[in-house]
């Protein structure tokens, strides 16, 4: 390995921004824990948009156990790096995100983040959360079709200006004039029609690779010019929640997140949420001690396959890739590309695929780090939020926001 | 008279613009305003590659892309005369997780767009959350799927000579567990009978046995009189050696022999989709073809009295589910967990040139990945997908499928209706 890329990785993985902190110290949380807890209690206040449902009667007409809601709380508050305390407060914010208006379009993608999205994780409880996310708009999930369609989501965005998150899914292909993609009768382009809808919106979360850096669509020779939205979209808090298929369970971490706190979660410098992507897949693999024990699959059906051990060499790119997959897995966390034998192919990283391809092993591939220096954005969109105070509700102190600029000061 | 009309929520979206004349539907144009040129993504990269980008072409049949891909390699390493000998176990894995796909996606296009859309169409408005029922049935499914393919959707897990993963007795258990599961979803909340029942059924005259949210579906169709529309060439084709279904053609019910060489692309104006035929002529695929040519009593009995219309195509994608879900316990309960897993040796030198054509039954029909090698990288790269054989606009001779299913119609949402009828998807078709 040349020196400078060794450099490189090493300045990747002791950057300011890649660094988690799940301590901050008692201070912090009780400061924290007494807004989330105020800002819930205004939203208790405002009646849940577009006749949701209630969240505590769905429970009981599912036949859904408390204690399996509050296993479910307990876990999602740990996935956002929030101290067992908070599980109260993340339970109540569960029951109140059908006050936070959701807009969900999808660009030039395969709609699999969308996909992902209904079959999300959690023992019957996403699947009440699908009905309790007020989504006012899905292309998939919408039952309207063609105009009507049209005229709902016009609808939503005129009716919670400046409130409404907005997911996108898939790449933004620039080609051709945009002609690669367009919208409708009316054949506005991709590219036009996403400024139209993010203008209004308080914060866009780009769901999936394609979203985020153009992905598959975006690989060599990236026949229609595909791009990821914060390379097209700017002066809008932007959320980047990578991989192919995104994790349904981030999805709704970043919701619930902004539901209690008011804020977008902290973010590493290439905009995706720290709580999820604060780690390498290699940092908590299940078949690490393989690796750490020099055993790995030499080829496929070997006995080093019968046996689980690493697939290092068999072209998986773990090391190098930011995610939370080894963690909470896929498929309501049944299993993971890993768990298969079949590794990671990077899906969560810039430049995937022409830069990861699985087939080509790690040591063969040639990655170059992904270096950042964004800190001084993701601080920007922290306090563009800030001033967007979204959802009619006085937005308390954006504290990642805030802990991301004291660090991204220290780092400066 | 034009009058233009977008049709959206088909995995992606397509434009219908019809044509009237004397108050009924005369044509229908189909565009799809959309694309990403994964065939030329392909091209110039390592053959194996397409095990990991062709899957990302639809979010919907992920699984069926990479049984294609892997498929087409396999044929082309034979071609060049090496050997690839799939073990029963990896051969009887794939078509487990392949079955799941079909069927979650089955379930999902009921509760998501038959239901709530004829429902509105026939204004019969009901209080049920179809959303949940969707959800809850494929989310258990695709579980099961996952146990063994890693993920849903977008998973890589098979490759040449077989699968990576190797399964343990607790895993086909857990996944014995969760097909009973949705078996048991499946009899109580969708058809009100027993699987067994539904497929011992060989004549119309017991429809009305059928209970659950299916028989709202017959009955609206029945008593709204819509059960005879939509009827098209009333030929169909199945090219899949897979699942349990037999490949061939059907015109309409005589069955012969086919080969894919007789199969053609057509370039389409206006439209990012491509047409297809075989031997010149169009032909319907999916759920209604399979059980056409499978010969399944019940579907013929329904094709005597009602032909290829929307309740025969309707209750063939639903009476699938049934049939699939049978065949995977039984997948399951043969597994022979002392073979291989994967029985290529990759120590064999990997042939630098070789064409190769993978086909695979999808959910909605026979899907075609052709690859052709040259020099070790893909020169050429060909995704014929199943959309693209029930939603071509047809050509000079013949009206296409889908436009000819909707032609003679004087409403347009009853079109639309028909247009759905097919299960569409819109991201395949363009790629």
């Amino acid at each position: 390995m040349a020196v400078d890329k060794q450099e490189s990785v090493k300045s990747l993985f002791t950057a300011q921004s890649a660094k988690v902190d799940t301590n901050r110290g008692d201070a912090y949380y009780e400061k924290l824990y007494a807004q989330c807890r105020a800002r819930l209690d205004e939203l208790k206040e405002l009646a849940p948009l577009n006749n949701r449902m209630d969240f505590k009667e769905s429970i009981e007409d599912e036949g859904l156990d408390r204690r399996d809601f509050l296993k479910w709380a307990s876990a999602t508050t740990a996935m956002l790096m929030l101290p067992a305390s908070f599980t109260p407060l993340v339970a109540d914010a569960a029951v109140m995100m059908n006050r936070v208006p959701v807009v969900w379009i999808e660009l030039s993608d395969c709609a699999g983040n969308t996909e992902a999205l209904i079959r999300s994780d959690g023992p019957k409880i996403d699947e009440i959360i699908l009905d309790i996310i007020s989504l006012e708009f899905n292309e998939t999930l919408l039952a309207a079709s063609g105009h009507q369609a049209e005229k709902q989501l016009e609808d939503a965005i005129e009716h919670f200006k400046g409130k409404y998150l907005l997911f996108v899914e898939g790449a933004v292909p620039m080609g051709m004039d945009g002609q690669y993609g367009t919208i409708g009768a009316s054949g506005e382009t991709f590219h036009d029609h996403l400024q139209r809808i993010a203008k209004d919106a308080a914060a866009i979360v780009a769901v999936g690779s394609c979203a985020t850096f153009g992905g598959i669509p975006a690989a060599a020779p990236n026949p229609t010019d595909a791009k990821g939205v914060m390379d097209v979209v700017k002066g809008k808090p932007i959320i980047n929640i990578p991989a192919c298929p995104a994790n349904p369970s981030n999805m709704v971490g970043v919701i619930l997140h902004y539901v209690l706190t008011g804020s977008i979660p902290e973010l590493d410098s290439l905009l995706r949420p720290k709580f999820a992507f604060g780690y390498r897949i290699h940092d908590n693999c299940e078949r690490r001690a393989h690796f750490d024990a020099g055993e790995y699959v030499e080829e496929w059906g070997d006995e080093g396959a019968k046996n689980n051990f690493c697939l290092y060499k068999v072209g998986c790119k773990g090391p190098m890739t930011f995610n939370n997959c080894s963690i909470i897995r896929y498929n309501e966390g049944v299993n993971w590309p890993v768990g298969v034998g079949r590794g990671c192919i990077g899906c969560s990283e810039p430049d995937f695929w022409d830069k990861y391809a699985y087939e080509r092993p790690m040591a063969n591939a040639n990655i170059k780090a992904p270096t950042g220096g964004v800190e001084k954005t993701v601080d920007e969109f922290g306090l563009g939020l800030l001033t967007a105070a979204g959802v009619g509700i006085a937005i308390h102190a954006a504290a990642s926001a805030v802990a991301g600029k004291k660090e991204s000061e220290k780092e400066a | 008279m034009i009058i233009k009309k977008l049709i959206e929520k088909v995995e992606g979206e397509a434009e219908l613009n019809f044509s009237f004349k004397d108050k009924k539907i005369d044509n229908v144009d189909i565009n799809f305003s959309f694309f990403r040129g994964v065939e030329n993504i392909l091209v110039g990269k390592a053959p194996q590659d397409a095990l990991v980008i062709t899957p990302r072409v639809c979010g919907i049949c992920n699984h069926a892309h990479l049984i294609a891909s892997v498929r087409a390699i396999e044929d082309g390493y034979r071609s060049v005369g090496l050997e690839v000998n799939l073990t029963k176990k990896a051969n009887d894995i794939r078509e487990f997780t392949l079955a799941c796909e079909l069927i979650q996606n089955h379930i999902k296009w009921l509760y998501l767009t038959i239901l709530p859309q004829l429902e509105k169409l026939l204004d019969h408005p009901s209080e049920e959350n179809y959303a949940l029922k969707a959800s809850y049935l494929s989310s258990i499914i695709t579980k099961a799927l996952a146990i063994f393919a890693g993920q849903w959707p977008h998973s890589s897990y098979a490759v040449v000579g077989g699968v990576t993963c190797d399964p343990t007795y607790v895993d086909v258990i857990q996944a014995e567990n969760l097909i009973d599961e949705s078996i048991k979803f499946f009899e109580q909340a969708v058809m009100g009978m027993k699987i067994e029942t539904l497929l011992s059924m060989d004549s119309v005259l017991d429809l009305p046995k059928i209970g659950g949210d299916f028989s709202k579906v017959l009955y609206l169709l029945g008593s709204s009189g819509m059960a005879e529309l939509g009827k098209s060439h009333d030929r169909f084709i199945v090219f899949g050696e897979c699942l349990c279904f037999k490949i061939g053609k059907s015109i309409p019910t005589r069955v012969s022999t086919i080969d894919t060489r007789f199969v053609k692309e057509l370039n389409q104006k206006n439209s990012f989709a491509k047409g297809v035929t075989y031997k010149d002529r169009l032909f319907e695929v999916g759920p209604l073809a399979r059980g056409m040519i499978s010969k399944e009593p019940i579907i013929k009995s329904l094709h005597k009295r009602y032909k290829d219309s929307l309740l025969t195509r309707i209750f063939a994608r639903v009476y699938e589910v049934g049939l699939l879900l049978d065949y995977s316990k039984k997948i399951l309960g043969s597994l022979d967990m002392s073979e291989p897993s994967c029985t290529f040796d990759a120590s064999t030198q990997q042939p630098m040139s070789f064409e190769g054509v993978g086909v695979v039954e999808a959910a909605r029909g026979s899907l075609i990945h052709k690859t052709t090698v040259k020099d070790g990288l893909v020169s050429n790269y060909e995704i014929i997908v199943p959309t693209q054989w029930n939603l071509s606009n047809g050509h000079k001779e013949e009206k296409g499928i889908a436009v000819k299913a909707m032609v003679g119609l004087t409403s347009i949402d009853e079109a639309s209706f028909v247009f759905k009828s097919f299960d569409v998807c819109s991201v395949c078709t363009t790629q």
